[in-house]
């Protein structure tokens, strides 16, 4: 009884605790300077709820990810264990992610973005350090920007048919790091992206799952209201899986102030910090 | 008001607060997260102000006079940002008390903790900032 009393008393104190804090909060941030120029990660959590209808095929604006701050949470990871084939095996043994086998360090990574800046390149830079991205579009085209390494991504809506040879021959296209892109509006409210062409010495995930050059992904940007928007990604590969694999789900959430930080991984902070910090942390 | 500020950071830290802003780019699992290697009056050396992390660069003298050359990494320049770093908050010759989580090689090496200032402040990491190696991203110079 002593206990459940006891209880209830320190549970009302916290309760007023707690309030008392939160107002003073309130109060310090409602009169501190703001800048226009700069993002406050609270905003974006303190916009709840899912502001109402989401317009008629828009997805323009500013949105906040999983790594912004804001209380955005990813949906689904990335299908794991991975229906590699022989090929797609032999690959992805070859790339020692960060993390990955029982603890892989940065000095025993070779991921080639923590190693050396390199591009993240599509898909993994639509499922990796996902902070914020920007949308807009021209009559014909569409743009994904992410603020991570300041990266655009052109979705052609003209209705072409996306390139196939990326073999031998003058004809041919040569990959690139965000692939060929094609879009359509499926309904008014989800944008259906195709992509492919994209480097193969990149990777697909975070976690170093491999891609070709003849990979296909499938997005699906769907706008559930004015605050919500969901990607989902699909990637087809039949050279490297044995069935389309599902590189997961991401949520993004309406930034009320439409401004967001940027960051970029620099080549030659990154050696300075692998050889003064990462490495000789790690040398066994 | 300094109180209820510092009330607030230990109250967010034991809470789990989530702030993903830095969120996983280098994990932690070099570094023996069972207690920080505490350097007193260490002296600031350099501050680099770099992405992936910022590096503070600092040299201890240990009780018997011998000089360790130190280098921490903290979260990210843009989730310091958030929680009241600038490139400035430290400077060379600036002699503070630093705590670490020391790289298990025993290299000098880890990652940063939190530093107290000679007026009494203390500023912590938003990813490891926390007194048990969690997050403190809701920490403010208290």
């Amino acid at each position: 009884m002593r206990k459940t009393c006891t209880g209830i008393i320190v549970g009302v104190v916290s309760v007023v605790f707690l309030s008392a804090l939160a107002a003073d909060q309130g109060s310090d941030q409602s009169n501190a300077a703001r800048s226009p120029w700069k993002y406050y990660p609270e905003d974006a959590r303190a916009n709840k709820g899912d502001g109402g209808p989401a317009p008629r095929r828009d997805l323009t604006g500013t949105w906040a990810g999983e790594s912004s701050g804001a209380g955005v949470e990813r949906l689904v990871p990335p299908e794991s264990p991975p229906p590699l084939t022989a090929l797609g095996k032999q690959l992805f043994d070859r790339n020692r992610a960060e993390g990955g086998r029982g603890g892989i360090t940065i000095a025993e990574s070779n991921d080639p973005h923590v190693r050396y800046c390199d591009p993240f390149g599509f898909p993994r830079n639509m499922n990796d350090q996902i902070r914020s991205m920007t949308i807009t579009s021209l009559s014909n085209r569409t743009f994904v920007l992410l603020k991570f390494m300041n990266i655009w991504r052109e979705i052609w809506t003209d209705g072409r048919a996306l390139p196939t040879n990326f073999g031998r021959g003058s004809d041919a296209h040569d990959p690139t790091y965000n692939g060929y892109s094609v879009g359509r509006w499926e309904d008014d409210y989800t944008f259906v992206v195709e992509t492919t062409g994209m480097a193969p010495e990149t990777w697909a995930t975070e976690s170093g799952y491999p891609h070709s050059v003849d990979a296909r992904v499938t997005e699906r940007f769907q706008r559930k209201s004015k605050n919500d928007l969901t990607l989902t990604m699909t990637m087809d590969d039949s050279k490297l899986y044995t069935r389309p694999v599902s590189l997961g789900a991401v949520h993004f959430r309406w930034i009320p102030s439409q401004t967001f930080f940027d960051f970029s991984c620099v080549p030659s902070s990154v050696q300075r910090y692998l050889k003064e910090m990462a490495d000789p942390a790690a040398k066994k | 008001m300094k109180t209820k500020v510092m009330m607030m950071v230990i109250l967010f830290a034991a809470l789990g607060a989530t702030d993903t802003t830095s969120s996983a780019h280098h994990g932690a699992a070099a570094f023996d997260m069972n207690a920080p290697v505490v350097l007193k009056n260490a002296v600031i050396t350099e501050f680099l102000w770099i992405n992936p992390h910022p590096l503070i660069k600092a040299d201890y003298t240990d009780p018997k006079g011998n000089v360790e050359h130190w280098t921490m990494e903290l979260g990210s320049t843009v989730s310091a940002q958030l929680i009241g770093w600038t490139r400035n908050t430290l400077q060379p010759g600036d002699k503070v008390t630093l705590y670490v989580w020391r790289a298990k090689t025993g290299a000098t090496v880890g990652r940063f903790n939190k530093v107290d200032f000679p007026d009494g402040t203390t500023m912590r990491d938003t990813q490891r900032g926390g007194d048990d190696g969690g997050r403190a991203d809701t920490g403010q110079r208290n």
